[in-house]
């Protein structure tokens, strides 16, 4: 197999199918650039529950002179209730540490989350405040088990979970991954019809070409590579403007735009997005030496 | 070298055969000629050759090989073994004739320093020396023709088929491309050609095969285009 023969037979194709190919690029370019944010926004939220599963808490509220749960009976809790739900929670296999936080450290935690609205503060007294137990847990996802366990204890008003807050998030951001998925799963069938078309137009303008090499014993591989690289060449490109557009969706809406905004988050690293440019290049020759196989073997008789 | 026994073609989409109980035999260095008139099935013979079509019925032996058992990725080493030329050249017209005959060794996975050696040498025999560098369209009928008969004649198949060589090409030319045709038969290779050139066949004294609604009606060693010769 001759490389120059070749190469030369792949830009005489690509040139003579300009338009088309260009068609080609900037749809699987498109497509694979919303796979690729796809992938990025699965392992940003993978990256935040790392970052925020970490710190989440569950809060478990203690009955205070106003509570209005049943299980409070109007009482505020009892020193010996205190301790009590204290020892059960140090006790259960599943907390790692429990810290407690009285009225006058929640008024102080109160008034420097809004120290910027002095006014709210001012309204608020210690008393109105409830005392807690801040309990975290080995692993996060067993909330239930230990909200039911100590739910219905005397001198608990509440049990509540941070992680429940972040889960709303996360649903937005997996909403998100879908739609993209959804627009790119359409637009790689568009690039499939699309390089299924062009390779079409190509083995047909040049089936005087084909049809003498068929005469003159070129084999299949031969006939067929020209086109079949064709079609690869022009994913291949399509798949690199799309990690073009994944590096800047990190460079600049990421790491320009959302860092300094909301840096109370961590966000996905560059380990991330090199992890998926690999993937879209992969995606972009399989797809298109997939589209450009079963098109040739369909109208370039051999 | 070409053996067809009892060929029945049938195409789909006609009831008539196209070639029917068919038995030819064909020897090394031989030149036949194939007439017949139109849609007598001389083109439908020359496609079971190259295996472009497969028998309905009967075997076809091409250099040594059964086509029916013969696999479909061993069917170019097969077309390798046969040249052919056509009555409408067949050449791309964006190469020049250099590049023409080129192109049959290349995309056989021929090197470069093959094709500069051979390519001239076979330019010169058909008689084209000095004119490798022109484009096709530059060229005459029969000066195309030769280009044609260089492109399939250069790999040194064992057998030429040639479809109505000369339909497009007036009597003096067509006497030169049956000259080049006569001095390829000698080196060896076996020639076919259809044709309905009665003066060719005449002039040629070669053996004829006459087909007829798909029959072989007549073959004759030294025979000549019309009946009772």
């Amino acid at each position: 197999m001759r490389a120059s023969f070749v190469l030369s037979e792949i830009g005489i194709g690509l040139r003579r199918n300009l338009t088309m190919t260009i068609a080609v690029v900037v749809t699987t370019a498109i497509s694979l650039a919303l796979f690729g944010s796809a992938l990025l926004i699965r392992s940003q939220v993978s990256t935040m529950k790392d970052f925020w599963y970490d710190k989440v808490e569950v809060s478990v509220y203690l009955c205070g002179e106003e509570s209005t749960s049943p299980n409070c009976n109007g009482s505020a809790v009892t020193p010996e209730q205190r301790d009590q739900i204290q020892s059960d929670l140090q006790g259960s296999p599943l907390v790692q540490r429990v810290f407690y936080e009285s009225q006058q450290e929640a008024y102080q935690r109160f008034s420097e989350q809004f120290k910027d609205s002095p006014e709210l503060v001012q309204n608020v007294s210690a008393d109105a405040l409830p005392e807690s137990f801040r309990v975290k847990l080995k692993d996060p996802t067993q909330f239930e088990v230990i909200a039911s366990a100590i739910r219905d204890q005397p001198g608990v008003d509440e049990v509540q979970d941070q992680k429940a807050l972040l889960e709303n998030f996360f649903k937005l951001l997996t909403t998100l991954q879908l739609f993209a998925l959804i627009i790119a799963g359409v637009q790689v069938f568009a690039a499939v019809l699309l390089i299924s078309n062009t390779i079409r137009v190509a083995a047909f303008s040049r089936r005087r070409e084909t049809g003498i090499m068929r005469l003159v014993g070129a084999s299949n591989l031969y006939i067929q590579l020209p086109f079949l690289l064709e079609g690869v060449l022009a994913g291949l490109v399509g798949a690199v403007f799309a990690s073009g557009g994944v590096v800047a969706l990190k460079a600049i809406l990421i790491d320009r735009l959302l860092k300094p905004s909301f840096p109370i988050t961590a966000y996905v690293g560059w380990d991330a997005v090199i992890a998926v440019i690999p993937v879209l290049l992969l995606t972009g020759i399989v797809l298109s030496g997939l589209a450009s196989f079963l098109t040739l073997r369909r109208h370039l008789r051999v | 070298m070409i053996r067809l026994q009892h060929v029945t073609k049938v195409y789909s989409a006609s009831a008539r055969p196209a070639l029917e109980d068919v038995t030819v035999d064909i020897a090394k260095g031989e030149f036949v000629f194939l007439v017949g008139s139109s849609g007598s099935g001389k083109s439908t013979f020359l496609r079971l050759l190259l295996k472009e079509e497969s028998p309905t019925k009967g075997q076809v032996h091409v250099a040594g090989k059964d086509l029916a058992r013969l696999s479909n990725w061993k069917v170019p080493a097969l077309r390798r073994n046969i040249g052919c030329v056509f009555q409408d050249f067949r050449l791309l017209p964006n190469k020049t004739v250099f590049q023409n005959v080129a192109f049959a060794l290349e995309v056989i996975g021929k090197g470069g320093h093959v094709v500069n050696k051979v390519v001239p040498e076979v330019l010169d025999l058909v008689g084209l020396e000095g004119k490798g560098g022109r484009m096709p369209d530059e060229l005459s009928g029969g000066e195309q023709q030769r280009v044609a008969v260089a492109r399939a004649f250069v790999n040194r198949p064992m057998i030429l088929i040639a479809d109505e060589p000369t339909g497009n090409l007036d009597p003096n030319t067509s006497v030169g491309i049956m000259k080049l045709l006569d001095r390829i038969n000698r080196t060896g290779t076996t020639v076919v050609m259809a044709t309905h050139d009665a003066a060719i066949v005449d002039s040629m004294r070669r053996r004829v095969v006459e087909l007829s609604m798909g029959r072989v009606v007549r073959d004759q060693v030294r025979g000549v285009y019309g009946h009772g010769a």
